[in-house]
C-alpha cells in the first residue's frame, strides 16, 4: 500500500512539475514584447524605450527563460504567487477574494446536480426501459448538449428578463447565486444521472445477487451493501470530470451573470495580459485538479480492492 | 459505425452545402432593417447590426463544423501516433508519453483553452491551436490500451516473427482494431470541439467579427436579449442540435 501510495504522489509531483513548465513556457512564448505590454498596462500612453527596459529588468524577462522560471517557482512553491505586472498589487489576496465567489457557487452547483440526478436515477432504475427511465435518460443527454453559456442566458431570458423574479447580474444577494448554480447544477445533473443509472444498472445485473436472494437476504440489505457501493465506483470515477466541469462552468457561468469570481478573474487577466494572475489560476486549477483526482484513485482502491496494486 | 458515418456525413454537407441555401449575404450591413423581427424577408429576424441570421447561421455552420472536424482529426492523428508509440515504443518512451498526456490533463480542458486563445491573441489559428492541445489525450490513451493489448495477440507476433516492418504492422494489424473504438472517441471529440469553438467564440477569445460563428453569434445577441430575445434562440439551438447529433 506504501509503495503504490509513493508511486502515486510521485506521479502527482511529475504530472504538477510539467503542468508547471507548460504554463510558463506558453506564457513565456506569448506574442509581443510582455515587458511593453506591462508598460503600456501601467501607465496607458505610449512609453519610452528606457522605462520599457526597466521593466524587463524589473520583471526579470531578460534572465533567459530557466532562470526567470525558477525566479517563479520558487516562492510558487512556499504560496507565493507574485505580484501582478499591471497593479503590483500581490495576486494571492485577488484571487482568495475571487474563490470567495467561486467556490459557493461550485458547491451549490454540485448541490444541486446531485439532489436531482439522485432521486432521478434512482426513479429510472426502478425499471429500466420505462417511460420515467427513456425520459430521464434523455433529459441527461439534453443537459450534456446544452452549453452552460446558453443555458445560462436561456435562465435569464426566463427569470430575470421575461417573469423579472431573480436578480442576474452581480452578487451582491444571495438571491444572485441561484441562477448561476442552478445553470451549473443541471449541468452537472445531467452527467451524473446518467452515470448513476448505468452504474445502478450493472450493479443489479451482478450474478451472485439472485444468489443472495434465495439465500433469503433481504432486498434492502442487497441494495445497501451489494448495488450501492458497486453503482458508486463509476461515479468517484467520474467525480474528477465533474470537478473539470464545474471549474470550467463556473469560469463561462461567471462571465455570463457577471459575477466577480475566478472566470471573471481568469478572463480580464487574459484581456489585460496580465500574466502573473493567469499563471496562478492556471496553476490553481491544476493542484486542484491532480490532488481531486489523487485522492479519487485512494479513495478508488479503497472501495475496490479488485484494484489493489495492479496498475500502480 | 454506420450510423455515425451517416450522421458525420449529414453535418459536413450542411457545413458545405448550407451557406449556398442562405438567402442573403451573412456580413453584409443594413442599419434601418436592424433587429427587425422574422418576417418572409428575413425569415428569423436580422441582428444589431441588420445581418441576416438565418444567412449567418447557415454560413456559421461552416465556421462551426468545418473547425470542428478539423480539429478532432488533427487531434485523432496525434493522439493515436502518441498513443501508438507509447504501446511500442518500449518503457521509457511508455512513460514518457503517458506523463506528458497527464500532464496536458492536469488542466480542465476548457479553462485550458480559453488561456490558450487569450494568450496567443484572438483568432482562428489561436483557436485551433488551443483546441487541439487540450484534445488528443483521450485518442492516446485509447490507442496505448489497444495496443498494448494486441502486442501479445499471435497474429501480431507472427507478423513481427516474418519481419514484416513496424510500419506496415501498424497500418495492417494496428489500424483496423484501432479503427471502431477510436471513431466513437473521435464522435465525442467532435461534440467537444463544437462546443469549444463557440464557448470560445461567446467569450471573444475564438472567431473574429465579421465572420459568423454561433457563439461570436450569440455573444452579440445577448447585449439585445431584453428587445429581441428570439435572436438569441437560433445559435444555441443550432449548438444544440449538432452535439445532439453526434452523440
Amino acid at each position: 500500500m506504501i509503495r503504490v501510495l509513493a508511486s502515486l504522489c510521485l506521479r502527482a509531483v511529475v504530472v504538477l512539475t510539467g503542468a508547471a513548465l507548460a504554463t510558463f513556457a506558453l506564457l513565456w512564448h506569448a506574442p509581443g514584447d510582455p515587458a511593453l505590454a506591462i508598460a503600456l498596462a501601467r501607465y496607458d500612453s505610449l512609453v519610452p524605450a528606457d522605462v520599457v527596459d526597466q521593466i524587463r529588468v524589473e520583471a526579470g524577462i531578460d534572465a533567459g527563460f530557466w532562470t526567470a522560471f525558477q525566479a517563479w517557482l520558487s516562492p510558487l512553491l512556499t504560496g507565493d504567487f507574485g505580484q501582478s505586472s499591471v497593479t503590483g498589487r500581490d495576486v494571492w489576496p485577488e484571487l482568495m477574494t475571487a474563490l470567495s465567489y467561486t467556490v459557493p457557487l461550485a458547491l451549490a452547483g454540485l448541490l444541486i446536480g446531485i439532489t436531482l440526478s439522485v432521486p432521478l436515477a434512482l426513479l429510472a432504475t426502478r425499471k429500466a426501459g420505462s417511460w420515467l427511465d427513456r425520459f430521464a435518460v434523455g433529459l441527461a443527454s439534453l443537459g450534456a448538449a446544452i452549453p452552460a453559456y446558453w443555458l445560462g442566458l436561456l435562465l435569464i431570458l426566463l427569470f430575470a428578463v421575461q417573469l423579472g423574479w431573480l436578480p442576474a447580474m452581480g452578487a451582491r444577494t444571495s438571491a444572485h447565486l441561484i441562477l448561476p448554480a442552478l445553470t451549473l447544477g443541471l449541468g452537472v445533473a445531467a452527467s451524473l444521472t446518467r452515470i448513476l443509472r448505468s452504474g445502478i444498472l450493472e450493479a443489479r445485473g451482478q450474478s451472485f445477487l439472485p444468489a443472495l436472494r434465495r439465500r433469503g437476504v433481504a432486498a434492502r440489505d442487497i441494495e445497501r451493501h451489494h448495488v450501492a457501493p458497486h453503482a458508486a465506483i463509476p461515479v468517484l470515477t467520474v467525480f474528477g470530470l465533474e470537478l473539470a466541469f464545474l471549474l470550467e462552468g463556473a469560469v463561462i457561468v461567471e462571465v455570463i451573470f457577471a459575477r466577480p469570481g475566478l472566470g471573471s478573474f481568469l478572463v480580464d487577466a487574459i484581456e489585460a495580459r496580465d500574466f502573473p494572475k493567469v499563471q496562478a489560476v492556471v496553476i490553481l486549477a491544476a493542484v486542484l485538479f491532480v490532488v481531486v483526482n489523487l485522492l479519487i484513485d485512494l479513495v478508488y482502491r479503497g472501495l475496490d480492492p479488485r484494484i489493489g496494486e495492479r496498475d500502480a | 459505425m454506420r450510423s455515425i458515418f451517416i450522421l458525420m456525413s449529414a453535418l459536413i454537407m450542411l457545413a458545405i452545402c448550407g451557406p449556398m441555401f442562405a438567402p442573403h449575404d451573412p456580413t453584409q450591413i443594413n442599419i434601418p432593417n436592424r433587429l427587425s423581427p422574422p418576417s418572409a424577408e428575413w425569415l428569423l429576424g436580422t441582428d444589431a447590426l441588420g445581418r441576416d441570421i438565418l444567412s449567418r447561421l447557415l454560413h456559421g455552420a461552416r465556421w462551426s463544423l468545418g473547425l470542428a472536424f478539423f480539429i478532432s482529426i488533427i487531434g485523432l492523428c496525434i493522439g493515436t501516433i502518441a498513443g501508438l508509440l507509447a504501446a511500442l515504443g518500449g518503457r521509457f518512451v511508455d512513460w514518457v508519453v503517458m506523463r506528458t498526456t497527464d500532464t496536458f490533463l492536469a488542466f480542465p480542458d476548457l479553462v485550458a483553452a480559453v488561456v490558450i486563445a487569450g494568450v496567443l491573441g484572438a483568432g482562428t489559428g489561436s483557436l485551433i491551436f488551443a483546441l487541439t492541445v487540450t484534445g488528443w489525450m483521450r485518442y492516446a490513451r485509447v490507442a496505448r490500451g489497444i495496443g498494448l493489448s494486441l502486442q501479445t495477440r499471435g497474429y501480431v507476433m507472427q507478423a513481427q516473427l516474418v519481419g514484416l516492418s513496424p510500419l506496415s504492422i501498424a497500418r495492417w494489424h494496428y489500424l483496423p482494431s484501432l479503427l471502431p473504438s477510436l471513431t466513437v472517441v473521435w464522435t465525442g471529440m467532435f461534440a467537444r470541439a463544437i462546443l469549444g469553438i463557440s464557448a470560445l467564440g461567446f467569450l471573444g477569445f475564438g472567431v473574429q467579427p465579421p465572420m459568423p460563428e454561433w457563439g461570436t453569434m450569440l455573444l452579440d445577441a445577448r447585449i439585445h436579449m431584453r428587445s429581441t430575445p428570439l435572436q438569441m434562440i437560433w445559435p444555441g439551438l443550432a449548438v444544440v442540435t449538432c452535439v445532439l447529433a453526434t452523440t
